[in-house]
């Protein structure tokens, strides 16, 4: 690991430089994993048909989703999904699943940018399996952005950067941005263009994202696999939300005339019941069934997101008390 | 009452359909009996429906003077009518059929007791603070509650068709008393079956499986790696 950091470190120089002439536009966004959206109380799950393994994987796999389409557009720059919100991100997309029964997918989309403006916060629904809601989504965030002007969008890249660093080193970034009541930053002053802290500070944004791009890749093969299966699982729950409606309207039609109290009227109740609870029942297992499958896929992701934290929130330890040291040498007065 | 009811069936005096107050804390602390393991039917300690019938029957048949059966007449009371016979009968075969599986698969965890039974629906028992969370459905609600160390389930049906089993572990765990009680507002008459269920360890496959979405139950005899 050490021999990759070091690795990376000497390259990073052409990374950053590479990044130079880039377009404000094409901000980059930071999808981070959904939240799942499972109630708190445990005994609502099942009258809402919230299987909360199950929505752990879709919080998880959806993002990867979007994040194609987002792709797709070719009209940002780096689209990453990352384990936990990052403020300092130019543009930090968050959603819960409000809703998604295998038919229908409800979810509540909110995109701030690095200078606390809100893009977009509403629910995005559509079919579950179609591309449309995700291309939806797209399309908020595309007329969000046409809204603003250069200037504005050149502001929030540099106001991500700052964040950033002041989270890395808050006594050398201290003063350069102000947060208004409102929750939103503005730049105060800018460090001056060879300051060497910034350089270091790109330095070390550019490490962690290449190491969120490795860990991202990876991540992709992965969703590869549980796509299959979710597609599956929607297809079951559909099927299963088409069959309550056709026994609901079987039932209505089929009322028995058998006597009251006789053996025939007293079967056709408890018959009525029994099938009604096996079926939610299978419906059950077949989530039992779906997490059977693709946990090991799973738990293999949320070992690596672990490694990636871990090894993330080792190094800004180390990082922090470097810069606070440099920081402390060159605003040291001469004796 | 020595511990707070969890749940009242009510019979309601206005309408045929039996209602339920479920508002009732059965327990405190964790569940007050585990059920869980299989359970296989003790044909020689468990009724026999036939007999039970037939001597409830005979006992309908007979001129009474209770009030809870048939018309009761000044001067001598008298006999449930054919018909009302006809729907006692209707309740015994309705509870052979429920009482049919001779395995039981219980599981319980902290908030939920389930009772699986092979070719019918598994009986659902949901607490929450020890208060009885109803499974409601348009065919009917399914409720429980703990009578002190006794599981009880009710399942009301439309036309006041209730079925209850309360289930009873034997002191040294070995044995399960299932009484199931099937009644109906179109009879006075409820019919009670008894059930002794003992615990057994099932045998082991050669085989580890394991159930999946796409390609259903796979099973190896090594470690499943779906």
């Amino acid at each position: 690991m050490k021999a990759a950091t070091i690795l990376l470190l000497l390259c990073l120089p052409l990374l950053v430089a590479a990044q130079g002439g880039r377009n404000v536009s094409e901000l980059n966004i930071s999808i981070a994993i959904f939240d799942p959206g499972i109630p708190a109380d445990r005994s609502l799950h099942r009258d809402l048909q919230v299987f909360p393994r199950v929505r752990e994987i879709e919080a998880l796999y959806l993002p990867f989703v979007l994040r194609e389409a987002l792709v797709g557009t070719q009209e940002w720059g780096a689209v990453r999904v990352v384990p936990e919100s990052d403020v300092a991100a130019e543009l930090l997309v968050s959603g819960t699943i409000v809703r998604s029964d295998g038919e229908t997918l409800q979810l509540q989309m909110r995109a701030v940018d690095a200078s606390g403006r809100v893009w977009v916060d509403r629910v995005f629904a559509g079919v579950t399996a179609n591309q449309q809601l995700y291309d939806d989504i797209a399309t908020g965030l595309r007329t969000a952005r046409a809204e603003l002007d250069s200037k504005t969008l050149q502001n929030v890249i540099e106001i991500s950067l700052l964040r950033y660093a002041q989270q890395l080193a808050p006594d050398a970034f201290a003063g350069y941005l102000s947060s208004t009541s409102d929750g939103t930053f503005r730049i105060e002053r800018l460090p001056a263009a060879n300051d060497p802290m910034v350089e270091r500070i790109e330095r070390i944004r550019g490490v962690e994202y290449v190491f969120t791009d490795a860990v991202d890749a990876k991540f992709r093969e992965l969703s590869a696999d549980v796509a299959i299966v979710y597609d599956v699982w929607r297809e079951y729950r559909r099927k299963f939300t088409q069959y309550q409606i056709d026994d609901a309207l079987h039932a209505q039609n089929s009322k028995s005339d058998a006597p009251r109290g006789s053996y025939e009227a007293i079967l056709s109740r408890y018959e009525n019941y029994k099938w009604d609870r096996q079926a939610a029942q299978e419906q059950e297992s077949w989530a039992v069934g779906f997490e059977n499958e693709v946990g090991p896929t799973i738990t293999a992701i949320e070992a690596r997101v672990a490694e990636l934290e871990g090894w993330v929130e080792d190094r800004y330890a180390e990082w922090r008390r470097i810069l606070t040291e440099l920081f402390e040498l060159e605003t040291e007065l001469p004796d | 009452m020595r511990r707070v009811l969890a749940l009242c069936l009510l019979l309601n005096a206005c309408s045929s359909q039996p209602t339920i107050d479920d508002s009732i804390r059965s327990y405190a602390g964790g569940m007050p009996a585990n059920l869980s393991g299989s359970w296989e039917r003790d044909y020689s300690r468990s009724d026999d429906i036939q007999g039970v019938l037939n001597s409830m029957l005979r006992k309908l048949s007979r001129p009474v003077q209770d009030p809870g059966f048939g018309n009761n007449r000044r001067g001598g009371g008298s006999v449930v009518p054919t018909q009302d016979l006809s729907k006692v009968v209707a309740l015994a075969r309705l509870a052979d059929l429920i009482t049919r599986p001779d395995v039981l698969t219980i599981t319980q965890n902290e908030f939920e007791v389930s009772i699986a039974r092979k070719d019918d629906f598994a009986m659902l028992c949901e607490f929450y603070d020890g208060y009885a969370k109803r499974t409601e459905s348009d065919y009917g609600t399914e409720v429980c509650s703990w009578n002190g160390h006794q599981l009880v389930s009710h399942l009301v049906l439309p036309d006041g068709l209730l079925i209850s089993h309360r289930f009873t572990k034997s002191a040294d765990g070995r044995s399960l008393h299932v009484a199931t009680t099937v009644s109906s507002s179109a009879t006075r008459a409820p019919f009670t079956v008894n059930r002794v269920y003992v615990k057994f360890t099932p045998t082991e496959s050669d085989f580890n499986c394991v159930e999946t979405l796409s390609m259903k139950r796979v099973c190896s005899t090594g470690e499943i790696v779906p």
